[in-house]
């Protein structure tokens, strides 16, 4: 019974911990990170039966109300957003596990109740874009996720992080605009807003308005492009996660930013299609944005001096990866771009949390301070050097693995230049982060007044995030075949 | 050829990219948080018109079953649209607190005056 009302039960319960927190009260809130460590929990195991269910009974459907498609809303959990389920859930449940002890410390204790209902409602919102298949449902959920991560940015209240707030409020405001408008005259040309109808509906559409359409798709690639911050359109996300609490900006770099991209795959594989792409220049667009992203997002990672928003610029360059293996339109080139998804947000969330917790343990952020940090507090510097190899791509890491795949893909498309792109920008990785790692561990001496422990939570978190990156990269064949089906479907031609 | 006919026909059309337009050049040009946030909004509401804008028939009524001799329009654009509303006065909200905060930081709420505060600080 429970079974066939899990797929809006994802949405429910984060949304209902959220508002129960905000209902009773700043008395109730000590029992607030148990509350929401409870439902990320259940919604890892949820997403877990999910994934089972899609992987041998074909995609989850659930009609809202019982109203049949075209007139109801419509889930629908195909293998890519089962997938990218699993992945939001497990890793809000490690970030809040590792906030389990250090948060209470970064947050200001009178709002530390709002936050975790932020952190909920924002996980409502990327569970629900993932698994909707209504676009004007895509759209409420998306202004729900652009508020709640901009308030999760903002929450501190210092001056820069509130500055860094605004802009990525506007900016991903104009991003959802953008997409608005786009699902207006695509509703306009077509009549739907299900996305599969919209797909049996467009070549018509296409041959009666050809114009309306091209420019649907030229806007839902701005909107969503700015919004999941791909070069040039990058402009607000060093200072929102730089200055972010550690735990938000954990968040935000690791699943925030993709959740845009797996929309970006559903609009353009399974509505807009191969045949009709293969008409405009979104591939030339994708691949020299990408190109840009990757280079500029190192050369600007190599300047900074904080080491959070070093980090921050480091992502910057990961999603061109992402987008240079869509914009390959291979089935390799894609399949790297769905296991850098995962593989970086694995690799993105243990940086940031170890990042934060060094900064958290020592008080210091910027990069030459960190000398000899890794004898005194060696977890988080072991998971820092982990997550910094497998940024750089060294083989049996995650990292390497959809790096493999990504130059697979160059090759299959003919376009040996990417190769060079990934192998040149994974040296440039290496220039900025292992110095840190270095001098982490063979820097002077780190003179610390005082050593204080490190929480068991966080402790647990940071290293079953290094086992999952050392996992998934000697054990990749399992998420390869769990995609592969997926995949190859859209590249039937 | 520019078709003055077809532009008065679609009246509604042109004037929300007028107004959209409007709004993006307000957001853009002015280093008034204020400015920038009701130059949004003016961006948003110029998509809410295109929105309904597209489900209206000229002459058409209300969709009220019953009556065999009017024509109706398409009532779900103006559905969606209120839900719209909403969201975007809640985003409007949200960031003029902000602007609040910042004012309060700074004293100031245009972003070329705090980008200079800040240079000077470092």
């Amino acid at each position: 019974m429970i079974l066939e009302h899990a797929s809006p039960l994802l949405v429910v319960i984060p949304l209902m911990t959220a508002y129960s927190i905000l209902l009773l009260g700043p008395k109730a809130w000590r029992y607030a990170r148990v509350a929401s460590l409870v439902s990320t929990a259940s919604l890892v195991v949820l997403s877990l039966t999910i994934a089972y269910q899609v992987s041998h009974h074909g995609p989850v459907v659930y009609h809202f109300g019982n109203w049949e498609p075209p007139w109801g809303i419509e889930f629908l959990i195909d293998r890519i957003s089962a997938f990218f389920l699993l992945i939001v859930s497990s890793i809000s449940f490690l970030t809040l596990l590792f906030g389990y002890g250090i948060l209470f410390k970064e947050i200001k204790e009178q709002v530390i109740g709002y936050y975790y209902a932020l952190f909920l409602i924002l996980l409502a919102s990327l569970l629900g874009i993932t698994s909707t298949n209504d676009l004007f449902n895509v759209f409420v959920f998306l202004e729900i996720s652009s508020v709640s991560a901009a308030a999760l940015v903002a929450v501190n209240g210092n001056k820069l992080a509130i500055e860094a707030s605004v802009k990525y409020l506007v900016l991903s405001t104009l991003g959802s605009g953008w997409v608005l408008l786009a699902i207006a005259s695509l509703y306009m040309v077509t009549g739907y807003l299900n996305l599969t109808y919209i797909a049996s509906a467009l070549p018509q559409a296409f041959a009666d308005y050809p114009l309306n359409v091209l420019a649907t798709l030229g806007l839902f690639m701005v909107g969503l492009t700015v919004k999941s911050a791909l070069y040039p359109l990058h402009v607000w996300l060093p200072d929102a996660h730089g200055s972010a609490p550690t735990s938000s900006s954990a968040i935000l770099s690791a699943l925030v930013v993709k959740v845009y991209i797996i929309i970006f795959l559903k609009l353009v594989f399974r509505v807009f299609t191969l045949d009709f792409i293969s008409l405009v220049p979104l591939q030339f667009s994708l691949l020299l944005m990408s190109t840009l992203g990757i280079f500029l997002g190192s050369l600007l990672a190599i300047r900074q001096t904080d080491i959070k928003k070093m980090l921050a610029y480091s992502t910057v360059a990961q999603i061109g990866y992402v987008f240079l293996g869509i914009g390959l339109f291979t089935y390799n080139g894609l399949m790297g771009a769905l296991l850098h998804i995962l593989n970086h947000a694995v690799m993105k969330a243990m940086l940031f949390l170890s990042a934060g917790l060094m900064i958290k343990l020592t008080g210091r952020r910027r990069i030459n301070t960190l000398n000899g940090i890794g004898r005194v507090y060696p977890l988080p510097m072991i998971a820092f050097s982990l997550g910094a190899l497998a940024m750089v791509g060294i083989p049996p890491l995650n990292g390497f693995i959809s790096k493999w795949y990504l130059g697979l893909g160059a090759l299959d498309g003919d376009q040996p230049f990417y190769v060079m792109v990934i192998l040149v920008s994974s040296f440039l990785n290496g220039l900025y982060y292992l110095p840190i790692v270095i001098n982490g561990f063979f820097g002077a001496d780190a003179k610390l007044d005082q050593v204080h422990p490190i929480p068991i939570g966080a402790k647990i978190a940071l290293i079953s995030l290094s086992v999952a990156t050392v996992a998934f990269g000697l054990f990749s064949n399992i998420v390869v075949q769990y995609l592969a089906p997926a995949v190859q479907q859209w590249f039937i031609l | 050829m520019f078709d003055l006919v077809k532009l008065g026909d679609n009246a509604f059309y042109s004037m929300t990219i007028i107004l959209f337009l409007t709004g993006f050049w307000i957001m853009l040009s002015h280093s008034n948080l204020i400015k920038k946030i009701i130059g949004m909004n003016i961006m948003e509401s110029a998509i809410f018109l295109f929105f309904v804008v597209i489900g209206y028939i000229s002459g058409g009524t209300a969709s009220i079953l019953g009556r065999d001799d009017v024509r109706y329009i398409n009532p779900l654009p103006s559905a969606l649209i209120l839900t719209g509303i909403v969201v975007s006065v809640s985003v409007t909200a949200f960031a003029l607190a902000l602007v609040v905060k910042l004012y309060q930081h700074y004293g100031t709420v245009d972003v070329e005056e705090i980008a200079r505060i800040r240079r000077n600080e470092e």
